[in-house]
């Protein structure tokens, strides 16, 4: 079981990572870098140069540098497909009997083979951004089944089950709701995106932060509603915290981390507004998002499984 | 006790340190390949040639200076693969409405059948409404070799023979790229060079 523990951490961990690979592929305009797929301009190991280009291509539609950051997108994908896989044979091997090990391990390892798939679809669609937004929201399941499976294992390993104090089953009510409110403000984040692109498209020679006047009230639903989850997220985090010494570590653990992301997101989103959206901040604002949902999941679940007390 | 204090501080900075390096790192990559976009080659110089716009004034070489400008050849009774051309440069004369420093150049192969007037009502047929899309007539030898020699778009037999390619005229009046007008892929990254170099001018 402490084997499986490892792979599936290692394995959520290298998904949040791909995660972020996906973000700079989507800021970066790589999407397109490889126009077909599986293969990269009709090569397995994309052209370095011009002159490797098939004749049938017109060496215009090449960009070495989006070429490569797409197929690494793709290699990466792989690798993690095989991590899983790996995964759901530890999972087969020693929690066959654990319908909670077992059913998110496997449905990772479905939806790892949705994605690949739906990554095609992506390229097909040449960038749609309805399709794009879908192939993140499935990276979220995955790393999120990852995440759950992780966790349960280590329930297991560690051997406590008991709730955690009742002072904080009240706060821990909250937590669904801000799950709930975190996706559709990530959701609205997306659309805030492809408004941009649209408008960068439609006014090409603007400067983007003039452009970002010209954004309707998605924008301004997703300031509104990232304020409110982040005020509440401090306000349960404080809440939590004072329980200290009645909590597990992981528990004070995650809210810390739950509550530092939240507020980094803040910064962020103020630098991103007042720097004209530099990409990298773009990526690092929808991967901490990410991170969030994360620190969500590991919060709730140590709430519920209380794994002993945090006398520190 | 004093270790386990400082141990999250460690943490915090190590992380914000590896955020610095991956955003130095990423924006250079992105930069890397937003200059690859630039670098387009210098495939030729649009040759010389003076033709006659639709409203009856002459069109040289010397109108491409100071725009980007898109070039195809077409002729306006031609039922196959013109109306898509039409089609992608009435998008892109959509697209860039508010850019004068954008210009569209159709040529026409046919200049027994396209006449001035039959130009002009092939411009409001297609919803031009100013100088940002032209429509240029000219000797049909002149305009094959133009084609042939000057924007290197081989020419069959006329007027059904030509190309049905979009050529990209940069500023300075040189040749900087080729876009199938039947690809979209094709079209998106026209735009996006249009884009580069109306970025280049404004600086």
């Amino acid at each position: 079981m402490k084997r499986f523990r490892a792979w599936a951490l290692a394995t959520t961990a290298a998904t949040y990572f791909l995660i972020f690979v996906g973000g700079f592929v989507r800021v970066s305009g790589a999407g397109l870098g490889c126009p077909d797929w599986p293969k990269c301009f009709d090569r397995w190991i994309p052209p370095t140069s011009v002159s490797q280009l098939p004749r049938t291509v017109d060496p215009s539609t090449f960009n070495v540098t989006l070429a490569w950051i797409e197929y690494i997108n793709r290699l990466i994908g792989v690798s993690i497909g095989i991590l899983i896989f790996i995964t759901t044979i530890l999972a087969l091997k020693h929690a066959r009997r654990i319908p909670r090990i077992i059913y998110p391990t496997v449905a990772a390892l479905v939806l790892v083979g949705i994605e690949g798939w739906q990554g095609s679809q992506v390229v097909s669609s040449k960038l749609e951004p309805f399709i794009v937004t879908i192939h993140m929201v499935l990276a979220f399941l995955i790393v999120s089944c990852l995440l759950y499976a992780t966790l349960q294992a280590h329930r297991l390993v560690s051997g406590q089950t008991a709730p955690a104090p009742p002072e904080t089953q009240g706060l821990k009510r909250w937590l669904a709701p801000l799950w709930g409110l975190s996706i559709v403000a990530i959701g609205l984040g997306t659309q805030v995106r492809s408004d941009i692109e649209t408008l960068v498209k439609q006014f090409p020679g603007e400067p983007a932060l003039t452009l970002l006047g010209a954004l309707g009230a998605v924008h301004v639903w997703h300031l509104i509603l990232g304020g409110l989850i982040v005020i509440t997220t401090v306000y349960i985090g404080m809440k939590i915290l004072a329980q200290r010494g009645r909590i597990s570590t992981l528990s004070a653990k995650s809210t810390w981390v739950l509550m530092g992301v939240a507020l980094i997101q803040v910064a962020f989103g103020i630098v991103l507004v007042s720097l004209a959206l530099p990409p990298m901040l773009q990526v690092f604002h929808l991967w901490f998002s990410s991170l969030y949902i994360g620190a969500l999941l590991v919060l709730h679940f140590s709430l519920n499984h209380h794994e002993g007390i945090n006398h520190g | 006790m004093a270790n386990q204090r400082t141990l999250p501080g460690k943490i915090v900075v190590v992380a914000f340190g590896a955020l610095l390096v991956i955003a130095l790192v990423g924006a250079y990559i992105i930069q890397k390949a937003n200059k690859e976009h630039m670098a387009l080659p210098v495939l030729g110089s649009v040759p010389k040639f003076t033709f006659t716009e639709r409203s009856g004034e002459p069109f040289s070489e010397k109108d491409f200076i100071g725009k980007i400008s898109v070039v195809d050849f077409i002729f306006t009774s031609c039922p196959g693969v013109c109306p898509v051309m039409a089609d992608r440069m009435s998008h892109l004369y959509e697209l860039y409405k508010d850019y004068p420093e954008v210009q569209f150049v159709s040529i026409s192969v046919d200049p027994e059948t396209d006449s001035l007037p039959v130009l002009r009502q092939y411009a409001i047929d297609h919803g031009v409404t100013d100088n940002r899309w032209l429509f240029l007539r000219g000797p049909v030898e002149k305009v094959a070799q133009v084609s042939e020699q000057g924007f290197k778009l081989a020419m069959g037999v006329l007027p059904a023979g030509h190309s049905s390619r979009f050529v990209l005229v940069d500023d300075k009046g040189q040749i900087r790229g080729y876009y199938s007008s039947d690809d979209d892929q094709s079209q998106l990254l026209l735009e996006h060079h249009i884009r580069a170099f109306l970025g280049a001018m404004k600086k």
